[in-house]
């Protein structure tokens, strides 16, 4: 399917799903009207849109791990054993179904029943089918979301929605760029088009289906400006076809001052690209990631970097955190070590439920300087897109406009480079083709220049790849052997 | 020693792709010619590669778990396709779960890696096994790998 402009008429919607749902077996057992009637069935704390709503209008935030395997039963005593301790479930898709690879998905499952133990990375829904997918959703007594990582999550969407679960991660752009390597992104724009407006047709219906863009990208020194550029630019498409709870993301950077401003900036920038497009009918929340990078092995270690998280998460008031667990150096985690994860952050959560960030001036600059930088860039694709910003998107990427650091995908420019300044905060050493104005970048260069010369080098690339290993190693900024010279 | 052509990758549905450009800088600026495949890349795209090049060694990466699954066979269709000497190194989160590395570096030896590294491993140490498994491979009578 190709990119839409506007909202997909219902009509074109009810084609188009004659296809999707003909993509693996398990998409004949989808009825839309039933999925509808399921959904209204299903008793008020299941679902994920109100359960955000109420959190948003309490001021909470609301914990949710990670987690999906590959056998039902197992993941359900999974998600059973997680559930005391967090307050949104998920349910996270392998790699094979992402791909869209339902046969080797399938492997995967005879495989693992073989084995006795899960040898996917993740539940593959579409296998499983909406009897099994239900069996899940009834067995539990919090919302549950699909998180994944889909370029084209279509059939997905079809099943999990019908399901019951009512909240759906992902987009055209931030489940394509870091996460594919060839699938063009006008094909993974339309792909989310349709899932937006599936979505919108569930809210038409009385179901409200929180749509939750990926925040963190590809995780790595990710500047504040590029991911709120995408998040927000995803928000819009969602809007556009008729989504109504939208949760906007963001990935830990490591600096309190930078994340907290980060959090603060994207709901208002939203709010206010929201109206200015003029929607006012919608519910806005965030989501704040637990640092998306290498961690520590040591699990001590680990759980500073959790807690870390858990502080900048509660003082910047984001909706929900996405919380990470101490075994993240080694890959999927066992459930006892999810549950900690959850418990720690819990605690540290909960300290700081009755305490303010201050406002203090570099807050406020900090908080000023990200909206400065987004708008450079969303005002710049909107130019490019004329009447469609789904195509502007598009254009943006090829232009260089839009650039993802560390990103797969060959439809991304790759010519941004981050770095750390000399606090840690994500910086632009080189900004490509992105259109930062040229005060703005100054005072990159000025911030970057701090730290180099701190650490007597030249700004470079080994700064860059110091930077992604420091916090496995126990810092946040990639000092190189340098510092450690000059300071013994 | 004459440059030695290595082809780098993710294998399987693997998109972590931050170490793939790491690794493609470190070799390189180590002497290298790397042939960096990226992500998500099949058995058989490896093997092309090689072929296609005169590759002498093969470096696997994978991140997400599933490397059971994707590395099983490598070896076996590298001899089928005619790669009977090509030095493969595999290294990453390479099984789902906390496992003993003992364990991890036997089953993947057991499939025929050369070597096996877990992702804490020094790149110099790696760089330097690597240029002596070369040396080893060249002078022929003593195959460094078991195939």
């Amino acid at each position: 399917m190709d990119i839409v402009k506007g909202k997909i008429s219902k009509k074109s919607l009810m084609e188009l799903r004659k296809k999707v749902l003909e993509d693996w077996p398990t998409g004949a057992e989808v009825n839309l009207q039933e999925g509808v009637k399921y959904q209204l069935s299903l008793p008020e704390n299941m679902n994920f849109a109100k359960a955000l709503a109420q959190a948003d209008a309490e001021k909470k935030v609301l914990l949710q791990p990670r987690a999906g395997v590959a056998l039902v039963e197992e993941h359900i005593r999974l998600l059973k054993y997680l559930e005391p301790e967090c307050d949104l479930l998920p349910t996270t898709i392998d790699a094979y179904t992402r791909q869209n690879r339902y046969e080797e998905a399938q492997r995967g499952i005879d495989k693992s029943q073989a084995a006795g133990q899960s040898l996917l990375n993740g539940f593959p829904a579409v296998n499983h089918g909406i009897k099994k997918c239900k069996m899940l959703v009834e067995s539990l007594e919090k919302p549950v979301e699909v998180r994944h990582g889909t370029p084209d999550a279509r059939l997905l969407a079809e099943i999990t929605l019908a399901a019951g679960f009512s909240s759906f991660e992902g987009g055209g752009i931030s489940y394509n760029i870091p996460y594919t390597k060839k699938v063009p992104l006008e094909k993974s724009i339309a792909y989310w088009q349709y899932i937006d407006r599936l979505s919108g047709y569930y809210e038409d219906e009385g179901v409200s289906i929180n749509r939750e863009p990926f925040g963190p990208l590809s995780g790595t020194l990710v500047p504040p400006f590029i991911s709120h550029s995408i998040a927000i630019i995803e928000g819009l498409l969602a809007l556009e076809q008729g989504v109504r709870s939208i949760t906007l993301g963001y990935g830990q950077a490591g600096n309190l001052i930078q994340d907290v401003a980060a959090i603060i900036s994207l709901r208002e920038l939203a709010d206010e690209y929201f109206h200015q497009s003029g929607y006012d009918d919608y519910a806005l929340s965030t989501v704040f990631h637990q640092w998306m990078g290498g961690f520590p092995e040591d699990e001590s270690k680990a759980y500073g970097v959790i807690s870390w998280g858990a502080v900048a998460a509660a003082l910047s008031k984001a909706t929900k955190v996405i919380v990470k667990t101490p075994h993240e150096a080694m890959g999927i985690p066992t459930k006892e070590a999810n549950r900690q994860g959850l418990i720690c952050t819990r605690q540290v959560v909960s300290m700081l439920a009755d305490q303010e960030m201050p406002q203090t001036q570099q807050l406020l600059d900090e908080v000023a300087l990200i909206k400065r930088e987004t708008r450079c860039v969303i005002d710049k694709v909107f130019e490019l897109g004329g009447d469609c910003l789904a195509l502007g998107a598009v254009q943006a990427f090829k232009a260089g406009v839009l650039d993802v650091p560390f990103a797969p995908s060959t439809a991304n420019p790759g010519r941004l480079m981050p770095v750390r300044d000399n606090h840690g905060a994500i910086r632009l050493l080189d900004r490509g083709g992105v259109p930062i104005s040229d005060d703005i970048y100054e005072i990159h260069k000025e911030l970057i220049q701090e730290r180099a010369k701190e650490e007597g080098r030249e700004p470079g690339f080994q700064m860059v790849i110091d930077d992604i290993y420091a916090i496995s190693k126990g810092k946040l900024v990639g000092r190189g052997n340098y510092k450690a010279k000059t300071k013994k | 020693m004459k440059t030695a052509t290595m082809i780098l990758g993710v294998i399987g549905s693997d998109c972590h792709a931050v170490g793939n450009k790491i690794l493609e800088r470190v070799f390189s600026d180590a002497g290298f010619k790397v042939i960096n495949l990226g992500v998500m890349v099949s058995q058989d795209e490896y093997i092309d590669a090689a072929i296609e090049t005169g590759a002498e060694v093969i470096m696997v990466s994978s991140l997400y778990g599933h490397g059971e699954i994707d590395c099983q066979g490598f070896r076996e269709r590298c001899v089928e396709r005619g790669l009977h000497r090509v030095i493969i190194y595999v290294g990453g989160n390479l099984v789902i779960g906390k496992t003993p590395r003992e364990q991890v570096i036997a089953k993947f030896e057991q499939m025929g890696y050369d070597r096996v590294f877990m992702p804490d491993v020094d790149l110099e140490s790696v760089i330097e096994l690597l240029r002596e498994d070369i040396k080893k491979q060249r002078l022929g009578n003593e195959s460094i790998s078991k195939y």
